[in-house]
């Protein structure tokens, strides 16, 4: 082989090596689809039924914190009682579809909230009921697109533009950090249909759980409309695909004594 | 001597024309009557809602300055926590004759199971402020008063009606907390009063304590009502009140600098200027016709007193005097006219009925009553004057340039 052969060779084998390694780094930060990515984010945040300790805390003119047992069934059904503080313990609250009922403990009624009363903030929070207690699929209710990347608390994260396909969801527009690495929503910006941004709203501590399902256990919302307020959400303890008594969907678990 | 002389003339002068000079003076009468009138109605009628508002609201108010900039979003987190030594420390002032700790929020009312969408306005307040401030004591159309129990309320007339309520009936009224978590609470329907005034049949009477634990601000209130001996001497208590260094914290306001009072006291006053203006303007206008009719026909005779030496200003003050002489006769008479309709506004007013008054914003009482005084009778009486001088200048200024000569040779 003459030295001319073999240094061609070499150049042919070097180039080879380089183009490989440069098509498994495309590869690698090469956005996948939308699609793939909401559906992935879906997978992680929405499930047919769970079980929650959460403590909320409220910063605002005065710090609040609620603690409550959660369960939500599916992407619509929800219920919650409070049992701290003292002043709202016992507290019930019943999501079925679009409805609402709280049951008020200290005057033994139930009052029933629907339509534009689940944006209101929840325990004048930052999140409102439908916020804390629906679990849409984001691939139903939204078209997405991939705009870019960005890095949340270090993590590296794709940038989600979403936007309604109807009207009637209550963020008509979210630009959303995607971990990379779990596909959690680190970071959302909530917009209304006037392009004035309502909330931001942060995800932290993924963990995984059965099934190698991530969720995050420590969430921050902020109302910008508010101003001056901050709720962080911190799931205690949190198990899905757990079973739980059918009576808890029900009036007569929301007024049971 | 010559003011005298012009004087005597001008008297004289009244009475030997009588047909015009009983004119003048019926136009005199008919401005001041409607002057009198309309003054004291429309004083009246303003004079009652003041007083109605400040016995409600206080003379001077003390609040959280950003409750004040944002009070139409009633923003119940800035209140004043511990408004017991607060409430003390002002009660020891001089001047200040009551403190009325208060707060006031909206809520949904409701009779039975079923909670129900009647909106109400709850006033959390101490029983001494609804007795001897709102007057609902005295009101009454079902019930009784408070007996002392916590949880007891008085409805509205307005807001009992709306949701069926009966004395002895239990309430729910869902509020919101200060944070805005929806509160609760359950009232016994102790009494139902007939407020007769704009809003007050729409609102909710109850013990301070039951609302501050409505809104979750335990021993705090949102107002602090403050009331001097008479509200129009408000001014004086709130520069009082202002120096005192317990209050440099707080915004101190006195009723009139408070909306909607600050606007309405403006269009009260415009109100009643154009009243003034155009009864002023009217009855001038007839004055000066009479007058220049006067003028005219006398044109030969001021040729002969201006030959006799009577000056250009002597002969102004003969006709102003003329109409002076005529309006004071005019005015009292005006004042005799119109004094028993304006008493019986006051005694007994107008009832536009309870319906009427409760739809308006404003706190009208639904019998609306006159005021009759002697600022009214004397400013009445004055205008008169007023428009006298006003319609016998021009025409006496015309006699005035009148050149004797050729007055007496033509008799113009």
């Amino acid at each position: 082989m003459s030295r001319y052969t073999f240094a061609w060779i070499l150049s042919c084998i070097c180039a080879l090596t380089l183009n490989g390694a440069n098509r498994v780094e495309a590869e690698a930060t090469a956005p996948p689809t939308a699609e793939a990515l909401i559906a992935a984010m879906d997978k992680n945040l929405t499930f047919e039924a769970r079980k929650s300790h959460t403590v909320m805390t409220v910063s605002g003119h005065r710090d609040r914190t609620y603690e409550m047992i959660s369960y939500g069934r599916g992407e619509e059904d929800a219920a919650m009682e409070y049992v701290a503080p003292a002043r709202d313990k016992g507290t019930r609250m019943l999501k079925l579809g679009d409805e609402l009922w709280i049951y008020m403990p200290n005057v033994d009624r139930v009052q029933k909230i629907s339509g534009h009363m689940l944006r209101q903030g929840m325990m004048g929070s930052d999140l409102s009921y439908e916020d804390m207690m629906a679990s849409r699929q984001m691939r139903k209710q939204y078209n997405a697109k991939v705009t870019g990347e960005q890095v949340v608390d270090g993590h590296a994260c794709w940038t989600l533009e979403l936007l309604a396909k109807n009207e009637s969801v209550t963020y008509p527009k979210r630009v959303t950090a995607v971990d990379k690495q779990t596909f959690i929503p680190l970071k959302q910006d909530l917009y209304a249909l006037s392009g004035m941004l309502l909330k931001t709203w942060t995800m932290a501590d993924v963990k995984e759980f059965a099934g190698g399902r991530k969720f995050p256990t420590r969430m921050t919302v902020q109302d910008h409309v508010k101003k001056q307020s901050v709720t962080k959400v911190e799931f205690k303890s949190i198990e899905f695909g757990v079973e739980f008594p059918r009576e808890v969907f029900s009036l007569r678990w929301l007024e049971r004594k | 001597m010559i003011l005298a002389t012009s004087v005597k003339l001008a008297l004289r002068n009244t009475t030997r024309r009588r047909t015009r000079t009983l004119l003048t003076a019926g136009m005199v009468v008919l401005g001041v009557a409607l002057l009198l009138l309309a003054l004291s109605w429309v004083g009246g009628i303003f004079q009652s809602i003041l007083s109605t508002a400040t016995a409600l609201g206080g003379h001077v108010r003390v609040v959280q300055p950003k409750f004040a900039e944002r009070e139409e979003l009633s923003p119940l987190y800035e209140n004043i926590s511990n408004v017991a030594p607060l409430e003390a420390a002002l009660r020891a002032l001089p001047g200040v004759a009551g403190v009325e700790p208060r707060i006031t929020t909206g809520v949904t009312v409701s009779r039975g199971d079923q909670i129900g969408d009647v909106f109400g306005l709850v006033v959390g307040a101490s029983e001494r402020y609804f007795r001897e401030r709102t007057g609902a004591k005295e009101k009454l159309i079902s019930g009784a008063w408070f007996s002392g129990e916590p949880n007891e309320a008085i409805l509205g007339s307005k807001v009992a009606a709306e949701v069926g309520a009966k004395v002895g009936d239990e309430l729910i009224l869902v509020g919101m907390t200060q944070d805005g978590s929806m509160s609760p609470i359950k009232v016994k329907l102790a009494a139902i009063a007939q407020m007769g005034v704009g809003g007050l049949d729409q609102q909710i009477f109850v013990p301070l304590s039951l609302v501050q634990y409505l809104v979750d601000i335990e021993g705090g209130a949102t107002e602090l009502l403050v009331y001097g001996e008479e509200y129009e001497r408000a001014d004086l208590l709130v520069r009082q009140l202002r120096a005192a260094p317990l209050l440099k914290d707080y915004t101190v306001q006195s009723w009139s600098e408070r909306e909607p009072w600050r606007s309405l006291s403006g269009t009260v006053n415009g109100m009643q200027s154009v009243i003034v203006a155009v009864i002023v303007f009217l009855t001038a206008l007839g004055i000066w016709n009479t007058m220049m009719m006067s003028v005219l026909e006398r044109t030969h005779e001021i040729g002969v007193l201006r030959a006799m030496g009577l000056s250009r200003w002597g002969t102004v003050r003969l006709f102003v005097g003329e109409a002076l002489a005529i309006a004071i006769l005019g005015g009292l008479l005006g004042v005799a006219l119109a004094a028993y309709p304006a008493w019986l506004l006051e005694t007994r007013g107008i009832t536009i009925g309870a319906r009427t008054a409760a739809s308006t914003s404003l706190m009208i009482s639904e019998t609306m009553r006159g005021d009759l005084n002697w600022t009214v009778v004397g400013t009445s009486f004055c205008l008169g004057l007023l428009m006298a001088l006003l319609g016998s200048l021009v025409p006496a200024l015309r006699a005035a340039s009148i050149q004797p000569v050729a007055a007496m040779r033509g008799g113009r």
